[in-house]
């Protein structure tokens, strides 16, 4: 039973609303999951419609003699061919290898996981790719505000259910959670996490923490 | 009038032999639509008729990757103008990341390929289902996808209390997906 983001997040996401973080956690839910591949295409088919149901306007034969007249500078492209996967990063789907740069590094983080910060100069959203080995977990924490969580390899299991690849989750989590990597794989758990504000730890030693959460430099 | 089998065969001449006939086809049917697509997203005229200038071009550009198994020809004119806006919004002082590599272009490897198939008649089967919808059920739907507003962006606009419009749009999407979903299976 795979975990689809909710239908109005892949409307939004279809309809160009979401800010870049959002987009990008929605884009490789999509790239991974043929669910929701199929209903983003599908809103899209309603987007095609609507634009083909547009009343029609005069056509703009200026703009048209504009357009033309660049089109001999301008060559028909050939169809993209995939992006070459980064040496250990082959679980990357195509949407994140232009948010990776040429080489990414594991960071090794206070609670015993890595990640590697993603970052969106024109978005306030936090993201985050992070690693778990198998049988570990994250800090316990809840948010302040949304997050929404794409697993990209391996799968973790909290209060709320196990999510494999191509899983979406989307918090607030109401109450405090604590995801935990699957051993089952006997791979690690890899997932991009965009968080709206800054996670609030509530373990016994969390909260000394967070000043430094909220600074970003956990 | 351009069906949807003619606006295909049209990107396709472009492809094929660079086509300029067809382009200036295309160009008059869809090209005054982006704009005024993008307008109700909240442009200015000077603003929607730069953007779809580019997206326009785009289509020219990118013919080769269009794939009439896919999507029809509304629907990824639809995707080429809605990426362009996103451009546009987002452009900073990075150069920014093409956003129609992965929104449109990828696709999951396990996806089923006789799905595909059906692309046209399910751009068709959705184009007459807008045809039946109630007037609150396709102004909330041309808000959400004319106007890059979020959900709730649109219960503000319309003094609506977010449950509703998720409503309104659940319902309406809902039939439409309803019918699609049957038409998959058989």
């Amino acid at each position: 039973m795979s975990h689809l983001a909710p239908e109005e997040l892949l409307l939004d996401y279809a309809a160009g609303a979401l800010p870049e973080g959002p987009a990008l956690a929605v884009a490789l839910h999509v790239a991974l999951n043929p669910v929701a591949w199929r209903t983003v295409q599908d809103f899209q088919a309603v987007g095609g419609a609507l634009l083909d149901s547009e009343p029609a306007p005069a056509p703009d034969e200026f703009a048209l003699q504009r357009a033309l007249a660049t089109l001999d500078s301008t060559p028909v492209e050939a169809p993209p061919v995939p992006p070459k996967a980064i040496p250990g990063f082959e679980w990357a789907p195509a949407p994140l290898l232009p948010y990776l740069g040429s080489a990414p590094r594991w960071r090794k983080q206070l609670g015993g996981f890595e990640s590697i910060p993603v970052r969106l100069p024109g978005d306030t959203h936090r993201v985050e790719i992070l690693r778990l080995m198998p049988g570990r977990g994250l800090p316990q924490h809840h948010h302040n505000g949304l997050e929404y969580t794409t697993v990209m390899h391996g799968g973790f299991t909290d209060s709320t259910g196990s999510y494999g690849v191509g899983d979406f989750a989307i918090g607030p989590g109401a109450q405090d959670h604590e995801p935990i990597a699957d051993v089952d794989d006997g791979v690690p758990c890899i997932a991009m996490i965009v968080l709206e504000q800054p996670i609030v730890l509530t373990g016994p030693w969390g909260r000394w923490f967070n000043p430094l959460v909220k600074r970003g430099w956990l | 009038m351009l069906t949807a089998d003619e606006a295909a065969d049209l990107i396709q001449a472009i492809a094929a032999r660079q086509d300029k006939a067809a382009f200036a086809t295309l160009f008059r049917h869809y090209g005054p639509r982006v704009k005024a697509f993008l307008m109700r997203g909240g442009s200015d005229s000077e603003t929607a008729q730069e953007v779809a200038q580019e997206a326009m071009i785009m289509v020219w550009r990118k013919a080769a990757s269009f794939d009439r198994t896919r999507a029809a020809a509304a629907t990824w004119i639809y995707t080429i103008a809605r990426n362009k806006r996103i451009d546009h919004l987002r452009r900073t002082g990075r150069p920014p990341i093409e956003t129609e590599d992965w929104l449109t272009v990828f696709s999951p490897e396990e996806e089923d390929a006789d799905k595909s198939v059906l692309a046209g008649q399910t751009y068709t089967r959705v184009k007459e289902l807008l045809g039946g919808l109630s007037a609150d059920q396709l102004v909330v739907i041309q808000k959400a996808f004319f106007e890059d507003k979020t959900h709730t962006a649109i219960a503000e606009e319309l003094k609506l209390p977010l449950g509703t419009v998720k409503s309104r749009i659940r319902l309406a999407l809902g039939r439409l997906r309803d019918v699609l979903e049957k038409e998959q299976e058989e």
